[in-house]
């Protein structure tokens, strides 16, 4: 007993020295990373705004592609009264985020992408493969409104530069040359389609593009439109567009304007790919897309060596995925919840059914729209606990019990979805993922808690759940915090510290002041 | 400090005047150091409690059968024929859960101690559950105990409304350190748990008699139900009862354990059931913080306290 008095402070002051001094070295060695020259940090802003002409109205976002040279290191959308979707991945698997309006009116949006460009390689993989489907490689091969592969002008120009046994990548180098310096560029009021700008040898970017386009797909060889951005400062942005072509297997970009040839300069960041426009809306009016590009100012810590990467780089979760950032923040929050609940019983007093069920509870209300999981929590544990005591009298034995008690709890769960999207409360492809057996029982304790210590004591057991799962919520919605401990997750050292501070408090609770406030009547 | 606040809480520094132990301070200091993880099935499985019990001859309810399979549940008619009263419970059962009384049966119906009237299929289900484990500590499969039922002794009569009355006797080190007398009431559907609503009067650990009193948490000097003052009641056989659970604490080998009694009118004080983690609302009934007394004991020297000097001690710690 002295020893663990003794000890407690020692590993408590173990704990916070090794946090400190492991934080520190990591502050330090991100701060000592050797700068590149050329390497630099953006900004890009997206500010959307329109009127949604009905409920459903979409708005499709593109997320700038990761290449070789450029990443995307974090990325914020702000918004109210849209509803995030999850999309399917397309064809070019661009990366794209959907919402959709809730109902009718004006709305804005804000998406802000923050990428480091380098003239090294960040990566390998990053680049698209070139296997595409027998489908795939049809679908960019034939021919469209504004790409008329099939035209005159296009057939007669293909004709006079195509040679006999010439490889595609030689009937892809002529046709680009033609596109670059046979055809002028032009203002707005140029040609913007294949057939127009092939017969008029005048077009805009655009135009010239869907030229090179229809050619490439005329002489067979796939190719597609690239939307994106040349990031450089300046004041006003405009998208992009450039050309794709597939050839041995491998994507080549070529840009007619500027007549940049298979590689293009790491300043241009591929967002749509197969596709003209950034940010697509349908349902919508009075639209209005504006970009803006920032350079941030140099954060070394994002800048690494990439390709061959060091094994000691393991211990970075920000080179992870942008996609897999938001998860890894909340399971690195989840420790924040646990202590919040430690707080709660051990110092507060307050009982709760189950130990965790309260974080579960915050955790799946987190993944989705709080709203909708209240109601379906709410639904659900009314609707159990009904059936629950109905079910008493059957006098069931505990395993099958329970399970005709999580079969109605998942029926709950989906037809309360089903209701929500029958009342266009939530898009129904976001699913409220309850822990069904977290919920199942806890219909079971409250059930039981009702018929042995009364009423009362299970509705004081659920408050204080719904108390401390409240709290758990604010916690694990704390964004700042879990980008925080994504880039610094030794700060946990100093979250067990104060869990084995927790684990060692002696004093009294705050429940007990009020338990025991009955000892004042003998003192006189 | 106002003195409506006063009647609603207390203030950390008073408790800590009056040595009132909380309860995080019972577990972090005295169940998780003095208490092996090891012995605890000893105290969690009411069977293995009675096993070492009968083994040192410490008084306890005669076990009639233990029914432990499905297949004992469809003969049990048969398996109690012979016993006109019993009571059924969950070997690892808590705070009194899943116990069934019953004063009266035929092979078709069994008439529990309050005098509702079940169907067999009833009290087989309700054997079912107990081997399910619906009452027991972490929901593991369970077995349920059989056995003789407690003539209420007469010392209690004026003051048990329902049920049989309990003796919880605190003790640290094998040193008997708090008592109480535990009684149902209405509130408390007969079973004799505080936190269901029975009183409970403090047992002065020298002469075995009651005094102050504690009910829901509120100091109460008389039984809700008959009005009756519930101190100064003697509790018969005390010194027997004393020595039967400081031999005990002392076989089970845990350091901070209460036991409970039940007084059989005939029998005397036999043990019902030992906790790792006694309550502390006895310190309410007494009027007075455990920490006191803890720490006198811990005064002691480290190692085994000889059973001449634990009994000294209980009467030096009833002053304290």
């Amino acid at each position: 007993m002295i020893n663990i008095r003794r000890a407690v402070p020692w590993v408590v002051g173990g704990l916070v020295v090794l946090g400190t001094v492991c934080t520190a070295t990591r502050g330090y060695v991100r701060r000592q990373m050797p700068l590149t020259r050329g390497d630099s940090l953006w900004r890009l802003t997206y500010s959307v705004e329109f009127r949604a002409r009905k409920a459903g109205a979409k708005v499709l976002v593109g997320v700038p592609a990761d290449t070789r040279r450029a990443r995307v290191y974090r990325q914020d959308l702000i918004y109210t009264g849209l509803d995030p979707v999850r999309s399917r991945p397309s064809r070019a698997s661009n990366r794209e985020v959907e919402l959709v309006a809730l109902r009718r009116g004006p709305y804005t949006l804000t998406a802000r992408f923050d990428f480091h460009l380098s003239p090294r390689e960040l990566s390998r993989s990053a680049e698209p493969s070139g296997q595409p489907s027998a489908e795939d490689r049809a679908a960019w091969l034939r021919g469209t409104k504004t790409i008329q592969v099939a035209s005159p002008p296009v057939a007669e120009v293909l004709a006079s530069l195509r040679r006999e046994g010439a490889r595609p990548a030689d009937l892809v180098e002529r046709l680009f040359e033609y596109c670059t310096s046979e055809i002028e560029s032009g203002d707005n009021d140029a040609p913007q389609d294949a057939a127009g700008v092939l017969t008029a040898k005048r077009g805009t970017p655009l135009g010239r593009a869907r030229a090179l386009v229809a050619l490439c797909r005329a002489g067979k060889v796939p190719a597609r439109l690239v939307a994106g951005f040349e990031i450089q400062a300046g004041e006003e942005v405009r998208p992009r567009v450039w050309v794709e072509t597939l050839t041995n297997h491998h994507w080549d970009s070529f840009d007619p304007v500027d007549g940049y040839s298979h590689e293009l300069p790491h300043t241009f960041v591929p967002v749509r790919r197969d596709g003209t426009e950034i940010v697509r809306l349908t349902d919508a009016e009075q639209a209005a897309v504006t970009f803006s590009l920032v350079r941030l100012p140099p954060s070394p810590g994002i800048f690494r060596s990439g390709v061959r990467a060091h094994p000691l780089e393991i211990l970075d979760l920000t080179r992870l995925p942008l996609e897999m950032h938001d998860v890894l923040a909340v399971i690195l929050l989840m420790p924040l919840g646990a202590l919040v609940t430690a707080v709660f019983r051990t110092v507060i007093g307050v009982s709760t059914f189950g130990t965790f069920t309260p974080t579960l509870l915050a955790l799946a209300f987190v993944y989705n729209d709080w709203r909708t999981g209240i109601f379906t929590f709410v639904v659900t544990l009314g609707l159990g606990l009904v059936s629950r005591s109905l079910l008493d009298r059957l006098k069931l034995l505990m395993v099958p019990r329970l399970s005709v008690v999580l079969t109605l709890v998942v029926w709950c769960i989906i037809f309360s979805l089903s209701l929500l999207d029958y009342f266009h409360v939530a898009s129904s492809t976001q699913a409220v993922l309850l822990p069904m057996v977290i919920l199942t029982m806890t219909i079971e304790r409250f059930y039981l808690t009702t018929e042995e210590d009364g009423p009362r004591y299970a509705v004081q057991l659920m408050a204080g759940t719904t108390v401390v799962a409240a709290c758990c919520y604010a916690i694990l919605r704390w964004n700042e915090v879990g980008d925080l401990l994504l880039a610094f997750p030794e700060l946990h050292l100093f979250t067990m510290a104060a869990l084995v501070l927790l684990g060692r408090y002696t004093g009294y609770r705050l429940s007990e002041l009020r338990r025991f406030r009955d000892f004042l009547k003998t003192e006189t | 400090m106002s003195r409506t606040a006063r009647q609603f809480w207390a203030w950390p520094a008073q408790l800590r005047r009056h040595g009132v132990l909380g309860i995080n301070a019972r577990n972090a200091d005295y169940v998780l150091c003095r208490n092996p993880r090891a012995h605890y099935p000893r105290v969690d499985d009411k069977l293995l409690t009675k096993q070492i019990c009968e083994t040192h001859g410490i008084p306890v309810p005669a076990t009639y059968r233990v029914i432990e399979k499905a297949g004992d549940i469809a003969k049990f008619a048969d398996l109690v024929r012979d016993r006109p009263e019993f009571v059924v419970k969950p070997a690892k059962g808590a705070e009194g859960r899943g116990i069934l009384v019953v004063a009266e049966h035929d092979t078709a119906e069994f008439v529990t101690s309050s005098g509702e009237r079940l169907p067999l299929a009833d009290v087989q289900y309700h054997l079912s559950t107990i081997l399910s484990g619906l009452y027991s500590l972490a929901g593991q499969p369970d077995r349920a105990i059989v056995e003789q039922r407690i003539v209420r002794h007469a010392a209690f009569d004026r003051v048990a409304v329902g049920g049989t009355p309990d003796i919880r006797v605190v003790l640290y080190r094998c040193v008997p350190v708090m008592a109480m007398v535990r009684l149902p009431t209405r509130a408390s559907r007969g079973r004799a748990n505080l936190h269901q609503g029975a009183v409970a009067a403090a047992v002065h650990l020298g002469t075995g008699v009651t005094f102050g009193g504690v009910c829901q948490n509120r100091a109460m000097e008389n039984h809700p139900d008959t009005s009756e003052p519930i101190a100064g009641l003697a509790i018969p056989s005390w010194d027997a009862l004393l020595a039967a659970a400081m031999n005990l604490a002392e076989k089970l080998e845990m350091g901070y354990l209460g036991v409970d009694f039940v007084l059989d009118a005939t029998a005397g004080p036999v043990v019902l059931e030992a906790n790792a983690r006694p309550g502390l609302a006895i310190q309410l009934a007494n009027r007075r913080g455990l920490l006191p007394r803890l720490k006198r004991v811990d005064a002691e020297p480290e190692g085994a306290i000889p059973p001449e000097r634990r009994r000294e001690l209980a009467v030096i710690l009833a002053e304290l």
